[in-house]
């Protein structure tokens, strides 16, 4: 266990040394303020840092007031999720004249019954319409494993923050990637849970069909532990299951006996550089598996996730585009704008496509329970790149960077991302994938390489 | 029968993309318009994948509204 007062610490160090009172939770808050103080110059995470509610919070937990799995454990949330007495940015300068939020989102809620402290809001990608974690108004989220480089997006923060060990824990959301993306150029653990089993009450939308929101930590027993904390129907987001919580943290011991894993062949390894595929390589070994299957029509799954995110999200922001073009980011203005004018046919297609992919891949989770595929095409590209060589083809970097995600999320399989920090390199991660509700499986996977030393997320 | 799924004849983006935006009242100023012609020619290209394809028609949309 790690001195939870040092970057290393996990959610789980502090909560347990909190909870024993070994340690005080002001004086957590104390140590998390200072790293976040000496780190944001070169990381730039956060965009609002709640010192004051924080040491406030702090105090009652150090008086007994609160309680709870997470006591003390400081975390942090993209800022398109409501912090109360802030207007919600969701990475844009508009949305500051916006309205301010009269109370936290959902699982910020959840995350402090547990026991959690909110210390700040966290940089993003502009609207969330973004793979890379760079933004014209408040700078780029800069990668701590080589801050030259893109910490991925559009949950930008949430990972330079992590990776940086200024916080153990953060929220973000993922529609395309947004999680997945940034978890694996940061090197983290990330969690994209089923579609509609956390609750997105009080975070700015980007794509109702397939917005989804989850943490970012450095140990997988740290994804269990928020998860389960955040768990449970809210009748405030109309997406969000009525089924029974499922706790995953009682799973995370089972191993991985019983659990049949295969390597996605074929759509998942076209245009990956080598370090992408090494890494599924190596976890496939640590598995014992050699299967591959072939999940069927991902390349129109990913057609379908774009045009569905283009349409859906243009037209949310159609009438900011008519009155303040001006105050958009430039790298997202024109994406908008041309999404804004595409064929209103294509997005009832893709919605209608959504049905036989999901068909398909039920069909597949017959014969496996886990498939492990990677979470990006290479590692983290240079700030500013906008060009990349993916397979011996330039591509754009924005588009591209979440071709193995998107096909997931489009019907919302949970996921999590095992980081590989490769020798002498950057890290990489690789998707864990699990059938509807089978957040527990994929954990146990993910458990499994952390136990083995393949995936690992220290801080930088 | 199988139906025409994507034009063979490239339509002209830049005319397309005036007139749209005409429609639906969104004014383009000049300095945007080059980015957005990009980006629609980026869209048309990711969509092929989707528009090849044939669907049944017992498919209906996948969202469910729940009055």
């Amino acid at each position: 266990m790690s001195d939870p007062l040092t970057k290393q610490a996990t959610a789980s160090d502090i909560a347990r040394a909190v909870m024993s009172r070994k340690v005080k939770a002001s004086e957590v808050i104390e140590a998390t303020l200072a790293r976040i103080e000496q780190a944001e110059p070169t990381v730039n995470a956060f965009t609002d840092v709640l010192a004051q509610r924080a040491r406030a919070r702090a105090a009652e937990i150090d008086s007994g007031r609160h309680r709870g799995p997470m006591v003390g454990v400081p975390f942090a949330v993209k800022n398109l999720f409501d912090i109360k007495g802030l207007p919600t940015r969701a990475g844009s300068k508009i949305n500051l004249d916006g309205p301010i939020a009269a109370r936290d989102a959902a699982l910020v809620r959840k995350l402090e019954a547990a026991g959690a402290v909110l210390v700040g809001g966290l940089n993003m990608g502009e609207y969330a319409y973004d793979f890379t974690g760079e933004n014209a108004h408040y700078g780029p989220s800069c990668n701590p494993r080589d801050t030259t480089r893109m910490t991925g997006g559009s949950s930008g923060g949430s990972g330079a923050a992590v990776a940086a060990g200024e916080v153990p824990l953060s929220l973000g959301s993922d529609t395309n990637g947004s999680i997945r993306v940034p978890s694996s150029l940061c090197g983290l653990f990330g969690l994209k849970p089923t579609y509609g089993r956390l609750s997105r009450a009080g975070s700015f939308p980007f794509v109702d069909a397939l917005d989804h929101v989850g943490p970012i930590a450095r140990s997988v027993e740290d994804l269990a532990l928020s998860f389960d904390a955040m768990q449970g129907w809210d009748p405030d987001d109309p997406v969000c299951t009525d089924r029974p919580a499922e706790p995953a943290l009682t799973e995370l011991g089972e191993g991985i006996g019983g659990l049949r894993i295969a390597i996605a062949g074929d759509y998942f390894e076209r245009g990956a550089e080598p370090e992408a595929l090494e890494a599924v390589a190596t976890s496939a070994k640590a598995l014992g598996t050699s299967k591959r299957i072939v999940i069927p029509e991902a390349a129109v799954a990913r057609s379908a996730a774009y045009i569905i995110t283009a349409i859906e999200g243009s037209q949310l922001h159609l009438p900011r585009l008519r009155t303040r073009p001006q105050d958009f980011d430039p790298d997202t203005r024109e994406r908008f704008m041309a999404g804004a004018l595409l064929p209103g046919a294509w997005y009832v297609k893709a919605q209608r496509f959504r049905r036989r992919y999901r068909a398909a891949l039920q069909k597949l989770f017959e014969e496996v329970d886990v498939i492990l595929a990677p979470a990006t095409p290479c590692t983290a590209p240079k700030l500013g790149q906008v060009m990349m060589k993916l397979g011996g083809v330039e591509l754009p970097v924005r588009a591209n960077l979440g071709l193995y995600t998107q096909p997931i999320s489009f019907i919302g399989l949970p996921v999590v991302v095992a980081p590989v920090q490769l020798p002498g390199g950057l890290p990489i991660g690789v998707q864990i994938i699990a059938n509807h509700y089978k957040e527990a499986a994929a954990l146990r996977v993910a458990r499994h390489l952390e136990k083995a030393g393949v995936a690992s997320a220290p801080p930088a | 029968m199988k139906e025409e799924l994507v034009a063979e004849d490239k339509p002209d983006i830049a005319r397309l993309i005036d007139e749209a935006a005409k429609a639906i009242g969104l004014a383009i100023a000049p300095e945007y318009r080059d980015k957005v012609i990009l980006n629609y020619e980026r869209s048309l290209a990711i969509a092929r994948p989707l528009l090849e394809v044939e669907l049944d028609d017992e498919l209906t949309p996948g969202p469910v509204f729940r009055p």
